[in-house]
């Protein structure tokens, strides 16, 4: 085995056997998994204080609000009584299928009023009823509230100026998923990056260092910690994604029976998700992790070897996690406007290049040229951080004292 | 064949080494000694290829050394490093596959070394649980695990406990008489005196003096003459010869001669001075060579 195969495979078992890797990845399982469901969890919460209520009245009035309302999925029914009492309390609420209002509908001068009595004013979801308009109108004007409602409806269609989604939900999806993707991204490149420089400035204060440059080429060392550190962010990544694919399908699913009081879950929301998490998609985002990845650690590593003492370590990490932040907030304006110039012109700057582009392929149509670019960029620059940061690294790793100044760093990379 | 020839390194304005010149025999063991900041870790760092030369050069067996050449090197820097968490038999295995064996030769050399050093009972703890002398034994056996052609040791007697010392001396005999070259530097001149063949003292960067021990006698201008008891008679018999000042031992007296002072005849007078109690002639220790080649300003330019 080539020393470069020793030195990824020794740090690769290293890495596997540490414990922090281990609470950190799955540390991010839990995370993520909290992430997803919340959402749901919270939407089940709402539900049970908000939506759904205690309706009262004169019955034939009551049951024709309860059918429009259930119908139209903006409360839900759970217990009908001819009247409330004269004093509601939550206990009376929580006696009535745990609703969390009470409702009492009449008629006042030919049209609906409504009493509400709400368990938490600042959880009740006021959406003003708007359910009961067709019924207000039929009671106001005498025509059917069922001639009302179908009058009141706009058809519409939407024609996508791209053909990346089938509709709004999708697109919704895909933002989301996006997002979260590059926030993934943008976290693990941080996370491991930084734990590279440790490990780097690590190896050079407790001076095993010498050791290994007396032995091997200092690049291949820089290379084999890189590649290693690289291959289990992958797999940690790997397994967050993996987490998330499985779960989102179902929030999502459950986010939308939960706001369907009568109707079955829909399996269309979680196709919609899977939809947006297609392989290409993994791919791509497999690609330019990769890609900026290497790009932030070779030049974190190359930084780590600069400091004498692992208290430096923060004067060096502030000026090279600029770029990886600049980075983030750039994808995040290229989720809102993709087709921008600005960020357009991003997807091929060096160290921006793996958020933006992936933001683009996420979210829009972009052309297969722009990408072949972009990926050009991105092993160039790859190539380009290798060569610059191995010299740095050969120079750092044997340089104690005071922190070198960006000459010295200028004359390492001439030498 | 280890030859380093008109070796010079400097790091901005500073001559860090400077026309340094030695050579060792196979299984040979030199001695680098010099003080602290005198060029011994930059000239080791050379042969090692850590660092380049500005000018010189530095050959193995006649062909310059290349990254092929330092895999079949070894090397204990002054500084100890180890990877606190990595289990002590992992790190010898990692040393040892990083000079090129293969795995399973790795394994069984790092077996042999660690029974040999008395650590074996620890191969599978970490390397930060242990005691620091154990902690040296195992960079010691990562160092030497491939069985290196030339092992290069920087104060590897730094830190160690008596014991450990004469454990670490016994490595150096055994490997040299299996054949490996040793460079090692050391300020313990009784050590460093029993474990070297030759020596290179070196000072402000450049070689002060070089040679076995006879060689580097044979070169000292002087020898001590160990006299008692203290009689007027003795010291004007010195003093005619040009001996400074003698130094008191207890109740023996050390006068200085020229090396080419006729001690045979000195011996005859001072026996008919009066009576002669010790009449010892010594020749210069490692430690006398050493002071006189550094000067008082021990090898910095004053």
């Amino acid at each position: 085995m080539s020393e470069l195969g020793v030195v990824l495979v020794t740090e690769l078992g290293r890495k596997l056997r540490s414990a922090i890797f281990w609470l950190a990845t799955l540390g991010g399982i839990v995370a993520i998994a909290f992430m997803v469901e919340a959402p749901v969890l919270l939407a089940a919460l709402e539900r049970s204080s908000s939506s759904d209520i205690v309706l009262a009245g004169p019955e034939p009035l009551r049951d024709r609000a309860a059918a429009l309302m259930e119908a139209h999925k903006d409360y839900r029914v759970v217990a009908s009584v001819d009247a409330l009492p004269q004093h509601v309390t939550p206990n009376y609420l929580e006696r009535h299928g745990k609703a969390g209002a009470a409702v009492a509908i009449s008629l006042r001068a030919g049209r609906i009023h409504l009493d509400v009595y709400p368990k938490d004013l600042s959880a009740f979801d006021d959406v003003e009823f708007r359910s009961l308009s067709p019924l207000n109108v039929e009671l106001v004007t005498g025509l059917a509230s069922a001639r009302v409602e179908n009058a009141s409806k706009i058809d519409r269609t939407i024609h996508p100026l791209d053909a990346k989604f089938a509709d709004t939900r999708a697109a919704a999806l895909a933002h989301g998923v996006t997002f979260g993707l590059v926030f993934i991204l943008y976290l693990s490149i941080v996370i491991s990056s930084q734990s590279i420089m440790s490990a780097v400035a690590e190896e050079k204060t407790n001076r095993i260092a010498e050791i290994l440059i007396a032995t091997i080429d200092p690049t291949n060392l820089l290379y084999g910690k890189t590649l290693a550190a690289a291959v289990v962010a992958m797999a940690q990544i790997g397994l967050w994604v993996a987490t998330a694919v499985v779960l989102l399908p179902q929030a999502a699913s459950s986010l939308v029976s939960s706001s369907s009081v009568s109707s079955p879950p829909r399996t269309g929301d979680a196709g919609a998700v899977l939809a947006v998490l297609d392989p290409g998609l993994l791919v791509a985002f497999a690609i330019f992790f990769v890609l900026g990845y290497l790009q932030y650690a070779t030049i974190y590593a190359a930084a780590g070897s600069l400091v004498s003492r692992t208290e430096e370590l923060g004067a060096v990490a502030t000026p090279v996690i600029l770029p990886v932040v600049g980075a983030f907030l750039v994808a995040n304006f290229a989720l809102v406007q993709p087709g921008s110039p600005i960020v357009i012109a991003c997807s091929f700057v060096p160290f921006l290049s793996p958020f933006v582009i992936f933001t683009r392929i996420a979210i829009s149509e972009v052309p297969a040229w722009q990408i072949a670019l972009a990926v050009i960029v991105n092993i160039a620059t790859v190539a380009g951080c290798f060569w610059a940061a191995g010299r740095v690294y050969r120079v750092g790793m044997l340089l104690y004292g005071r922190l070198p100044s960006p000459r010295q760093i200028v004359a390492a990379l001439r030498a | 064949m280890l030859f380093v020839d008109r070796v010079s390194r400097s790091f901005g304005s500073v001559a860090a080494v400077h026309d340094v010149s030695f050579s060792a025999e196979r299984g040979s063991v030199i001695g680098l000694l010099g003080p602290n900041g005198a060029g011994k870790t930059t000239t080791m760092r050379i042969l090692l290829g850590i660092y380049v030369p500005d000018a010189g050069r530095v050959t193995w067996n006649g062909a310059a050394i290349d990254l092929a050449t330092r895999r079949r090197f070894g090397y204990l820097p002054e500084e100890r490093g180890l990877y606190g968490k990595m289990k002590v038999r992992d790190q010898i295995v990692y040393f040892a596959r990083l000079h090129g064996l293969h795995a399973d030769v790795a394994r069984k050399h790092a077996d042999a070394w660690m029974a040999r050093l008395e650590i074996d009972e620890y191969a599978d703890r970490a390397c930060n649980e242990l005691s620091k002398g154990n902690q040296q034994k195992v960079q010691l056996a990562g160092a030497v695990a491939h069985d290196p052609e030339l092992l290069v040791l920087d104060e590897p007697f730094s830190g160690l406990d008596p014991v450990n010392a004469e454990t670490m001396l016994s490595c150096i005999r055994t490997l040299s008489e299996a054949g490996t070259t040793i460079v090692l530097s050391s300020h313990q001149m009784f050590q460093i005196e029993d474990a070297c063949r030759s020596f290179c003292i070196v000072g402000a960067g450049r070689v002060r003096a070089s040679g076995s021990l006879t060689e580097l006698r044979q070169a000292f201008p002087t020898r001590s003459v160990r006299v008692a008891p203290d009689l007027p008679a003795f010291r004007a018999l010195f003093a005619a010869r040009g001996a400074p000042a003698p130094r008191a031992d207890g109740t023996e007296l050390i006068y200085e001669l020229p090396v080419t002072a006729d001690f045979g005849a000195l011996l005859r007078e001072a026996v008919a001075a009066g009576p002669l109690e010790t009449f010892e002639r010594q020749e210069p220790t490692l430690s006398q060579i050493y002071i006189r080649a550094l000067g008082p300003s021990n090898g910095h330019p004053a």
